[in-house]
């Protein structure tokens, strides 16, 4: 067995003044994210057909299908959701995917849902910004 | 011939008379079908015969008239002995007089499927909370979750009487509960122990705060469904529970994984290995007092972070492994990076290893504390780093390569001290380790397919598959029916066997060497229990009262 | 002394209670920086500019907390023992000179090193009654290790500290500060660095942290505590580390003496002091730091086994040396 020392770490502890800190201000700070990050689902509601396959394989059971604009579309429950995507793998016509965005925190519950009709509005305006995004 | 075929040759030789089934579908796995009571005799003979042999875990499965119990031996590959008892009237002999370490897993079948063993010491319940109804047995098949809303009377007054400290009859000895909550278990158990001054005389656990239900759970999702349920067991060793869960099923199945995808899910379980032993010497560091150790060592185990984030789509839930392969590939820049961060964490890792062994306030806490010598160490059938630090090499990418393991060359990591020490010198030199199968894999990936289309439907059967997660031997156990869900799952996560090391392991030493036992032998408190509530349908889920009421009068002592 | 209107402020503001507290909270401010800059982190950064009124918002939610007394224990033993430490401890600081005298002016005598030696016992033993009075088997334990590591290692500290008394020839404390034209730090450095460990182990830090050992038995001795209680307890601590940082300082370091620009004694003084004993700090934190926690047979063993005979041996040292620095000290 090796012999003991003394502290071994003492001149390691030492230099770690002059370094600067491992930890980052967040959220003064923003924090570089990944790409291919499973973060909040984006849905194409003009590619959907309404198959329910994304309903029956999702592990959670955290999406229902709701009638939108006369198609039924799904609605997803971000309080079950578990994030595997599993959903974005059945869906035939790839009408989910996936963004970096993780910051989902609200104060209110009802909050925590990711509707077809927030990607109906923003069908008609094409952003850049979705773009950017999407994995 | 190896230990496996030795093993084979064993018992065939000698209990052909017991033998009523023989079966070897797959390389290194036996299932063999005993006649009534003669799973004693086999399990002897193994244990002369067979080096090292051990009992991973015991099994239970409700057949509809019978009740069929498993017993899973480790010898080179993974034997399983199986024996049938009727539903009616299911009672057994012990085997804890032959293996002592097969204690708890007895205690388990006899909590939640209600088989009898005879003989057994302790025969109490491990998992479900005291107050659960008799006769009430949640993996039986025809238990329906709603069937007891009222789970017995509400134990309030009872968990007064327990203090946390009643001075015994003796006098002396003072029972200090530690655990539900306490700030040296990340994840609540409870041990009691009998101190006498500063000196541990006893000690009782009681695990089962975090059962959640899991086996019952996964036999009502689907395959592929159930690898994300089996994934969330554990958020440390992840990967080596979906490793574990996709290999019995691809057995069941008759599925061949690409090569490719077998050396992608490699590299994900080293990576999960690395980063979880990492994670226990920093917490090793803080149950030691070393803030400062814990703070770095955490520090330097981000880049392992950084890249499985950047592989998987997640720092910890990896998600990448599905039934007949992995669902993400090595994206172009991955692997220039990952071999730069691996070089990174290298660097590092040398460095604590030299702590580890050199620093002289670390090595007066963990030298000579918490002593297991090799002898108890097998009788106790303990898994994974608690047995190579007591000089026991098993390690089963050695013993029963799965995965790509076949192909890289490593070496077992074993060190003969059976202390504290050594427990976690043998993690720090496996990150080391880990850290090279990783370069290696990454230099030999083959190119190929990611994964092979699989049906939802399997065939009907049943297959065993052990991986080495990294606190030990992980075992899972999967039935199928020929429909898309499956017939039973049964795990049984490492930190399980190591914890009946535990009492063996802490009689005679300090209060104050507690932490450091504990931190040595890591453990992962979310993979031991399994059920908290179950959900069935939409939304309808609720909560066993999970008051503990112990009353310590009535305690014998765990073995 | 005449109680009149310099008496009052002296004693409430400035150098006294007030200033004092003011000081602790920016102690403590300093000593987790420190502490997270030597693990790499930032420490507090968001309750005002660098999070330096951090110690204040942690004070005023420790007081704005429910207060709950077991019903069994002794209600008088259990709210009176964290005061008495408390104020033993700031009574004991009313002796360290920080701006040249004492806070009670011309109160210092020949022997007030003694008395202020006494204090501190006195108030560890306000903090082990708080443990014993609180019915709890880990607060039992815990007051119990303080006791066995307190007595044990108050011992070394007073037989050290009689090393820059002899060379001083005196046993006030101005005196000892005043008397040091080359820091004693410097002329009998074992008996400095022996009496930095031995202060490690009455602060309860790293590597003797045993009392405060959170991971093994909750919160020791506060474990019963909540509320104002607690922040009185958690006051006696670090007032309890602002005195030990302080004691090093006037005894090995010249205390607040330095040289002194446009004539602003006093200024200059205070400022000296600050910048010594944050100098202590850091030492102390760093020594904190590089270390585990030993285990309290071990924390025994080292301090009869080792520290109390290099501590006699550094005394003897001292009085062998003392003529050659003669010279130095005049």
């Amino acid at each position: 067995m090796a012999k003991r020392r003394l502290p071994v770490l003492i001149k390691d502890m030492g230099l770690c003044i002059f370094k600067k800190p491992f930890t980052r201000e967040y959220p003064a700070v923003k924090v570089e994210v990944p790409e291919g990050y499973r973060g909040r689902h984006i849905f194409y509601p003009e590619k959907c057909i309404s198959c329910g396959l994304c309903e029956r394989d999702c592990p959670a059971k955290a999406i229902e299908l709701v009638e939108v604009s006369g198609k039924r579309m799904p609605k997803f429950f971000l309080d079950r959701c578990i994030f595997c995507y599993q959903c974005a793998e059945s869906c035939p016509r790839e009408a989910i995917k996936f963004s970096t965005n993780f910051e989902m925190s609200t104060t209110e519950k009802e909050e925590l849902l990711v509707t077809p009709e927030e990607f109906i509005s923003k069908q008609k305006v094409t952003s850049d910004e979705d773009k950017q995004h999407v994995a | 011939m190896n230990k496996f075929e030795n093993a084979v040759e064993v018992l065939k030789n000698n209990l052909a008379d017991a033998i009523v089934e023989f079966r070897v579908p797959k390389p290194r796995k036996a299932y063999i079908l005993l006649k009534p009571e003669r799973h004693r005799d086999a399990i002897s003979l193994l244990l002369k015969h067979v080096e090292n042999a051990e009992l991973s875990t015991i099994t239970g499965t409700d057949l509809g008239n019978e009740i069929e119990l498993n017993y899973h031996m480790a010898c080179g590959g993974t034997v399983t002995l199986k024996n049938r008892v009727s539903r009616e009237k299911p009672v057994i002999r012990t085997i804890t007089d032959i293996l002592p370490g097969a204690n708890l897993y007895e205690r388990e079948v006899f909590d939640l499927l209600g088989v009898i063993f005879v003989g057994h010491p302790n025969l109490k319940r491990l998992m479900l909370p005291e107050n659960w109804p008799k006769g009430n047995y949640p993996l039986r098949r025809d238990w329906e979750p709603h069937a007891n809303q009222e789970s017995g009377s509400n134990s309030e007054e009872t968990s007064q009487k327990e203090s946390a400290g009643e001075l015994d009859d003796a006098g002396s000895i003072i029972n200090v509960v530690v655990g539900p909550q306490h700030p040296v278990l990340h994840e609540p158990e409870r041990f009691s122990f009998k101190v006498d001054g500063e000196t541990v005389v006893d000690v009782e656990m009681r695990l089962g705060y975090v059962h959640r239900g899991i086996e019952k759970a996964a036999e009502r999702m689907m395959f592929f469904q159930d690898v994300f349920l089996v994934e969330r067991i554990c958020g440390i060793c992840n990967a080596a529970h979906t490793t574990c869960f996709c290999q019995a099923v691809e057995d069941i199945g008759n599925i061949d994984t690409p090569p490719r995808a077998l050396y992608l899910r490699t590299i994900i379980h080293e990576l999960n290995r690395v980063h979880s032993h990492l994670l226990l010497l920093g917490v090793a560091g803080h149950l030691l007092g070393f803030e400062a150790l814990f703070q770095h060592v955490w520090r330097d185990r981000e880049p392992i972070m950084d890249l499985v984030e950047r592989i998987t789509g997640n720092r910890l839930m990896s998600g990448f492994n599905t039934i007949g392969g992995v669902r993400r590939d090595l994206g172009p820049n991955i692997v220039a990076k990952a071999r730069k961060n691996v070089e990174e964490v290298r660097k590092r890792a040398k460095f604590y290893k030299t702590v580890f062994e050199e620093d002289l306030t670390l090595r007066l806490r963990t030298e000579g504390i918490g002593v297991l010598s090799k002898s108890d160490a097998l009788k106790l059938c303990v898994a994974g780093p608690v047995a190579r630090g007591s000089g026991i090499a098993v390690d089963v990418r050695k013993d029963d390569p799965y995965a790509a393991y076949g192909e890289i060359p490593f070496n077992v990591i074993c060190y003969k001290e059976c202390d504290t020490w050594a427990r976690l010198m043998v993690r720090a030199e496996e990150v080391l380790e880990s850290l090279d199968i990783i370069d290696y894999a990454l230099n030999h990936i083959p190119g190929g397919r990611l994964r092979v289309r699989v049906q939802r439907k399997q065939p009907e059967g049943e297959a065993v598959s052990r991986v080495e997660a990294p606190r030990g031997e992980l075992i899972h156990y999967v039935k199928s029916d020929g429909t898309a869900y499956p017939y039973r799952v049964k795990v049984r996560s490492p930190t399980l066997a190591n914890l009946v090391a535990f009492p063996e392991i802490i009689r005679g030493a300090y209060i104050a060497d507690i932490p450091a036992v504990i931190g040595s032998l890591d453990p992962c408190f979310s993979c031991t229990d399994r059920m908290v509530f179950l959900d069935t349908q939409k939304g309808q889920r609720w909560h066993w009262s999970l008051d503990e009421v112990n009353n310590s009068k009535n305690r014998n002592g765990l073995i | 002394m005449a109680f009149d209107l310099i008496f009052i402020v002296r004693t409430l503001v400035f150098p006294g209670f007030l200033f004092l507290l003011v000081l602790v909270l920016f102690f403590d401010w300093f000593e987790r920086k420190v502490a997270a800059r030597f693990q790499n982190r930032m420490g507090p950064t968001y309750t005002g500019p660098l999070g330096i009124l951090q110690p204040i918002a942690d004070y005023i939610k420790l007081f704005s907390k429910e207060d709950i007394t077991p019903k069994q224990t002794n209600k008088l033993l259990f709210v009176a023992a964290p005061i008495l430490a408390f104020s033993l401890f700031v009574f004991a600081l009313f002796f360290i000179p920080i701006d040249g005298s004492n806070v009670i002016l011309n109160s210092s005598f020949e022997g007030d090193l003694i008395l202020v030696l006494l204090l501190v016992t006195l108030a560890n033993f306000g903090i082990f009654l708080s443990g014993w009075a609180s019915l709890n088997p880990y607060s039992g334990i815990g007051a119990t290790r303080v006791l066995t590591q307190f007595l044990g290692y108050d011992i070394p500290l007073i037989i050290l500290a009689i090393g820059p008394a002899f060379l001083a020839k005196s046993l006030s404390i101005v005196t000892i500060a005043a008397k040091q034209p080359l820091p004693f730090a410097f002329l009998i450095p074992w008996s400095c660095v022996l009496f930095v460990i031995a202060l490690q182990a009455e602060l309860e830090k790293d590597p003797f942290d045993i009392p405060h050992a959170e991971t093994e038995i909750v919160g020791g001795y506060e474990t019963e505590y909540s509320g104002r209680k607690l922040a009185f307890i958690k006051l006696s601590e670090d007032f309890q580390f602002l005195f030990g940082a302080a004691l090093v300082t006037e005894l090995f370091l010249g205390g607040c003496h330095g040289p002194v620009l446009f004539g602003m004694t006093e200024l200059w003084h205070v400022i000296w002091f600050m910048v010594k004993t944050l100098g202590v700090v850091f030492v102390l934190e760093y020594v904190g730091n590089v270390s585990a926690r030993l285990r309290i047979d071990q924390v025994v063993h080292g301090n009869w086994k080792l520290l109390i005979p290099l501590s006699i041996l550094s005394l003897a040292l001292t009085v062998i040396v003392e003529p050659l620095l003669r010279s130095v000290i005049g």
